[in-house]
């Protein structure tokens, strides 16, 4: 077998195991919402599920479990570690601040205090180095595994959007969760899905250059934490302030919510031709 | 490097593992005694009596990877391979980050669990512990900062007693200080630990305490790398 058809039946497999695993939320919402053991176990497993897919994969095409990124490769790749952890959370201070300070609401930020800040970002570190680790389950699968077979096939531009497409798509069931159960109408878990999966396909680019460019899937396992709780930290910065109930900037913040995260795609895939073009090539 | 992974999972596979088991005491605590989950008053005693145990076994244990490597032959051998000792040494802290790390994913994960099934109960009021977790943890991680380059200079046995004549020796003088009210540090002590205990300073100070203790890991680390063949030196005797 040539090994573009390795590649590609190693891919539907990962892709059928993780995808599987993905709809059991749908099919198991039953018993989910009636049980919270229950729910609590079948979350555990699909947060895991990329990582697992991966781990059957390689067991079932024999493959071995080689390459699997998981040195830390700390100390030569020390800056690449402080880039994933300070990347995301410039890109969402840049996306939430910045309409409100063009729409001149700046008397809205007054959490963001020094001390404020400092506390943050310190918390931030602090946790990204501990808890940050319970994302190798994702890491481990879609960086770690699908994009080494995806490549190939695809090439660095198709890897970037098919697999930031699956890994949206992958996220689905979470989106319509509250539609299923009732609350909220179809168009808005489909918009929660729709602008979820244009953040996952930019951001799944910084991703994969971080891994290919330390080969470890650490950085990016920082990285994904970051996009996690840089949200959280800033909207606990905000709700310090003194933003009305009924506040809108309108159009002004959802532009702002994909600008960055596109500029960083589009920064992060220039680099990644870039060094394909510069790298030797293998006969 | 891959070969010292391989060589630290096959001799401490099994500290490794029960890692996971010291994060689920609070949950084994209460599911041993009986009414342990159904009884609301007695759960959070269970909870933290466990959490205590837990912390301390997987302290414990993490302190006992060190042993069997405190051989004059490995010491020697070791520092002539190309990774060298500075190569093994580094292998042994991020193990035993590892193990502090799968100590708090264990913690988190059965402490989420236990949620859940006093949720199926109708306990809704029980909070989760894992925000206890976290401070924990680089308490522990403090800890195995101080205690490795001790073990590692003096050996496994000599290493605990010069470590605990040192920590009496440091809380001597802190309590003499203290009385004493030597350059005011009474005042500064108590006013820090007032501040603690504000919101506003709360996660201030958690969050230089959390980065400081990562910070001093890696200078033990360095630390370690310094005293490592002083250590092999007294090894056997």
């Amino acid at each position: 077998m040539t090994t573009k058809k390795a590649n590609a039946k190693r891919l539907a497999i990962y892709l059928l195991i993780v995808f599987a695993f993905s709809i059991l939320l749908i099919i198991l919402r039953k018993p989910i919402s009636s049980s919270e053991t229950f729910y609590f176990f079948i979350a555990e497993l699909f947060c895991a599920s990329p990582a697992v897919a991966s781990l059957i994969t390689r067991t079932v095409t024999k493959e071995g479990f080689r390459d699997m990124k998981l040195h830390l490769n700390l100390s030569r790749n020390f800056r690449w570690y402080l880039l994933a952890f300070a990347l995301p959370l410039i890109c969402f201070s840049a996306s939430k601040l910045i309409p409100i300070i063009i729409s001149g609401h700046s008397d809205w930020l007054s959490g963001f205090t020094f001390g404020n800040i400092l506390a943050v970002i310190l918390m931030l570190a602090a946790q990204s180095a501990v808890s940050s680790v319970s994302l190798l389950g994702e890491e481990l699968g879609w960086r770690g595994y699908m994009n080494q077979k995806m490549e190939p096939l695809l090439g660095t531009v198709g890897t970037c959007l098919f697999g930031g497409v699956v890994w949206g798509l992958w996220h689905f069931p979470i989106d319509i969760a509250n539609y299923l159960e009732g609350y909220g109408t179809l168009s808005n878990s489909l918009e929660t899905a729709f602008g979820r999966l244009i953040l996952l396909v930019c951001f799944g680019v910084f991703l994969m250059w971080l891994t290919k460019k330390t080969n470890s899937v650490f950085p990016a396992v920082v990285a994904h934490f970051m996009f996690n709780m840089s949200q959280t930290a800033l909207m606990s910065l905000l709700s310090q302030g003194n933003i009305p109930e009924n506040a809108d900037l309108g159009m002004i913040a959802s532009v702002f919510e994909y600008v960055t995260m596109i500029l960083l795609a589009v920064g992060f895939m220039t680099l990644l031709l870039y060094e394909r073009k510069k790298a030797p090539k293998t006969p | 490097m891959t070969g010292l992974v391989y060589k630290e999972w096959k001799q401490n596979y099994w500290f490794i593992l029960s890692m996971l088991i010291c994060g689920a005491f609070p949950l084994l605590f209460l599911l041993s005694e009986k009414n342990g989950i159904s009884d609301p008053a007695h759960i959070n005693d269970g909870r933290s009596l466990g959490l205590i145990i837990g912390f301390l076994l997987a302290g414990g244990i993490q302190t006992m990877v060190l042993k069997g490597d405190d051989r004059k032959l490995w010491g020697y051998w070791i520092t002539s391979t190309s990774d060298g000792f500075k190569g093994f040494l580094r292998v042994k802290y991020e193990m035993i980050f590892g193990m502090v790390l799968l100590f708090l994913f264990s913690l988190q994960m059965f402490d989420e669990l236990f949620c859940a099934i006093a949720a199926d109960i109708g306990l809704t009021e029980v909070g989760d512990i894992s925000n206890i977790g976290l401070p924990l943890i680089f308490f522990q991680l403090l800890l195995r900062a101080i205690d490795i380059p001790f073990t590692l200079r003096y050996g496994n046995k000599k290493g605990s007693l010069i470590k605990l004549i040192y920590s009496l020796v440091f809380a001597i003088i802190l309590s003499a200080m203290v009385l004493t009210n030597f350059c005011n540090i009474s005042v500064i002590l108590f006013d820090a630990y007032e501040k603690l205990f504000t919101g506003d300073h709360l996660s201030l100070l958690f969050g230089v305490f959390a980065v400081s203790v990562l910070v001093i890991y890696y200078l033990s680390y360095r630390i370690s790398c310094r005293v490592y063949l002083k250590g092999v030196e007294q090894y056997d005797h």
